[in-house]
């Protein structure tokens, strides 16, 4: 469950952001014929629904009704008593709690238009539960996969979205950063980067460590005591204000041989959108928001392509060879008109 | 093994239940199911299992970082990297659709699966599986009890953490700093700062700590994916009369409802011994939902586990189930407080898990 600090500053997310990504998807349901739109949302998918209202569940789930005309309603499973907070962390005109959202939902569409045409973003993978109480609610409703409109309007990052990956992409390599070169307990290493990122503001991290990548380079969440070996890695993963990022680092107690390795993973961040250039790497994959999830598999040597364009921001990991011994590296990227660029160094400086 | 326990307990459930195959589905909101199955604690996207009644498992994970950590984490598990995960599983329930199929949480399946238009059904096998879920093997009450440990020396760390001008969300990254250095992955926790305009508890904000807080938390660590709960409430400065007169009827409700935890009672019996504590100082309207969710609720693989405690919930205690009793509500003279205390269901009565002093603890102000 979501425990960092979850809040939404007018400044970094401001009211004519969200209206702007609103007239957006308005516009885009207009010519869907789309009478309403429904995203879901719970701590694990929060992505859909926070980048239209800031709202982030810390748990439990709800549903946004987005009208053709008019303001999104947030139909939610919390109690009424943490209304407050919803009110304070994001913006919506309307807050309903009812622990039946599907119900509700459907009522209140279907209130305005029993026949009414509802997109819903990943409607295949709705909670069965929440899909069988919509079509209780409301059975004349005619419901339809809206993922891939939804997808398009999201793809594209505005100043405010890369501002936010930006301070989310900083506290991660910051928080990496405070890892000793010399540190041997695993769980020492990652309370110092964990103690950093939360203390700037992080809303979520979740680290994952490869804590001897001279004998196995999987990233796992460590649990229990750990060793580190002399070359080990640290996976961050960080969201500050909804916006998520991925920074994996390769730690050498002795020298830096994984310099020349992480050099040409930068330059191959550079061209991006193309991708040519990882077929160089051992492994690889790029992940960013198409909808709810926040960081979607997109597109790597393992994963299949994605058959939409790459978002404007992705998060980029790649394992290289080294004279036998793997390097660990990521970073999150922007890609512009003009050309892509990683939000922070891929290096510890 | 503790995983290896439970899914022979799940296949022989299976085996009694007459189901071939059992989908048990999870996020990182609800993964007990999935966990005890495959014993993996999911962190990102879905997650399906599915348990066939030799007991082998398939893992179905639609993001390609959690597939790779499933394959490190979860030894003896198939993995399988589904980015279309409803459509992937339903290829491979295709292949069984004349087994007799069944899933956990149903209500959370994915549509598409659960569409009577596939070629297969699945029942609702919820019931089964949060018996299982709720009544534990002594291997999981070790792990509870493990966890009790850590949560009674996280509690240390957040009373030092509660100081004058932190903002809340420091406090959490000080007992999660903890946390990691001990080596426990995962904690769920909420909290609240203020007085009587605090309605409850929520994820940290960046109010500031002031002389003569309430400061509440929930903290809840987990050992080998089982958690276990502490609430308490600590207050900056010396303590009114109105915080101490208030903290003893909770005190009171405490005691009251784990002295009614013993095999035969129900949850409903628990709660109702916390509420007429309240009810007995003129306070009942604070025990209804309008001014608190639970009286307490089960723990293991999730952190609000069944049963919930209230008075509407027939469920039976038995020996072998964790509960956390907490009369956490809002007090009308000094705004929520919280203290509670997990304990096992023994056949005597219970065995408290936590060690932390029941007090209203005092910080310097």
């Amino acid at each position: 469950m979501r425990r960092g600090l979850i809040a939404r500053s007018p400044d970094e997310l401001p009211d004519a952001v969200l209206e702007a990504r609103l007239d957006r998807l308005r516009a885009a349901m207009v010519q869907a014929h789309l009478d309403a739109l429904i995203v879901y949302t719970n701590n694990t998918r929060p992505a859909g629904v926070s980048w239209l209202t800031g709202f982030v569940p810390y748990w439990s789930e709800a549903l946004l009704l987005v009208p053709r005309a008019g303001d999104p309603v947030l139909v939610v499973a919390l109690t009424y008593r943490v209304k407050t907070w919803i009110e304070r962390t994001s913006r919506v005109a309307e807050v309903i709690h009812t622990p039946r959202i599907g119900l509700e939902a459907g009522r209140r569409i279907a209130a305005q238009k029993p026949d009414a045409v509802v997109g819903i973003v990943e409607f295949d993978t709705l909670s069965a539960g929440i899909a069988d109480d919509l079509k209780q609610a409301a059975p004349r409703l005619a419901l339809t996969d809206a993922s891939e409109l939804f997808a398009r309007q999201r793809a594209r990052a505005d100043e405010a979205e890369i501002a936010l990956a930006t301070k989310a992409a900083h506290i991660a390599h910051r928080a990496l950063a405070r890892v000793p070169r010399d540190a041997t307990d695993a769980g020492q290493a990652i309370a110092a980067v964990e103690a950093t990122a939360r203390t700037m503001g992080a809303e979520e991290i979740y680290l994952a460590a490869a804590t001897d990548l001279g004998g196995d380079e999987c990233l796992r969440r460590v649990e229990g005591e750990a060793r580190l070996g002399r070359r080990f890695a640290l996976r961050a993963t960080v969201a500050y204000q909804g916006t998520w990022v991925r920074i994996v680092r390769t730690v050498e107690r002795d020298g830096a041989a994984a310099e020349p390795a992480i050099a040409r993973f930068a330059a191959t961040l550079t061209r991006l959108p193309d991708t040519a250039g990882f077929a160089n790497f051992r492994a690889w994959l790029i992940e960013g928001c198409r909808t709810t999830q926040p960081l979607d598999t997109l597109i790597g040597s393992r994963a299949v392509a994605s058959p939409a364009p790459l978002p404007g921001l992705v998060s980029v990991q790649a394992h290289i060879d080294v004279d036998g011994q793997p390097v660990l590296v990521g970073c999150p990227v922007v890609i512009e008109p003009r050309g892509a660029r990683p939000l922070v160094s891929p290096t510890f400086e | 093994m503790l995983s290896a326990e439970r899914r022979r307990r799940l296949v022989a459930a299976m085996a009694e239940a007459e189901i071939n195959e059992m989908l048990l589905y999870g996020n990182a909101w609800q993964g007990d199911y999935l966990r005890y199955a495959a014993d993996f604690g999911i962190l990102e996207g879905h997650g399906i299992a599915l348990v066939a009644a030799d007991g082998s498992v398939e893992l179905f994970l639609d993001s390609a970082v959690e597939a790779e950590r499933a394959a490190a984490e979860a030894p003896g598990v198939e993995v399988v990297f589904a980015p279309d995960i409803a459509r992937a599983v339903g290829a491979r329930l295709d292949r069984v659709s004349n087994h007799r199929l069944a899933a956990a949480p149903r209500r959370f399946v994915p549509r598409w699966l659960a569409d009577p238009e596939r070629g297969f059904s699945l029942d609702d096998s919820t019931a089964l599986v949060d018996r299982l879920l709720m009544h534990k093997l002594p291997a999981e009450i070790d792990a509870i009890r493990q966890a009790a440990k850590i949560a009674d020396d996280a509690y240390v760390v957040f009373r030092e953490a509660v100081k004058i001008g932190r903002p809340q969300y420091e406090l959490v990254a000080d007992v999660e700093a903890f946390l990691r250095g001990r080596g426990c992955p995962d904690n769920f926790m909420i909290l609240g700062s203020g007085g009587k305009d605090v309605l409850g508890m929520t994820p940290p904000s960046d109010r500031r700590i002031a002389a003569g807080d309430l400061v509440t938390t929930e903290l809840t660590p987990c050992v080998a994916g089982y958690y276990v709960q502490i609430c308490r409430t600590v207050v900056v400065g010396p303590a009114s009369e109105a915080q101490r007169r208030a903290f003893a009827l909770y005190r009171a409700a405490l005691e009251a409802g784990i002295a009614a935890v013993k095999p035969g009672a129900t949850a409903a019996d628990v709660a109702r011994a916390e509420n007429d504590v309240f009810r007995a100082y003129g306070l009942g309207d604070y025990v209804t939902s309008k001014w608190t969710r639970v009286r307490g609720h089960g723990l293991g693989l999730f952190c609000d586990s069944k049963p919930h405690i209230l008075e509407d919930v027939d469920t039976p205690l038995m020996p072998g189930m964790a509960l956390i009793v907490h009369p956490n509500t809002y007090h009308p003279e000094v705004g929520y407080l919280v203290l509670g205390d997990s304990v096992v269901v023994t056949e005597q009565g219970c065995e408290v898990l936590c060690g932390t002093p029941r007090e209203l603890f005092e910080v310097a102000g």
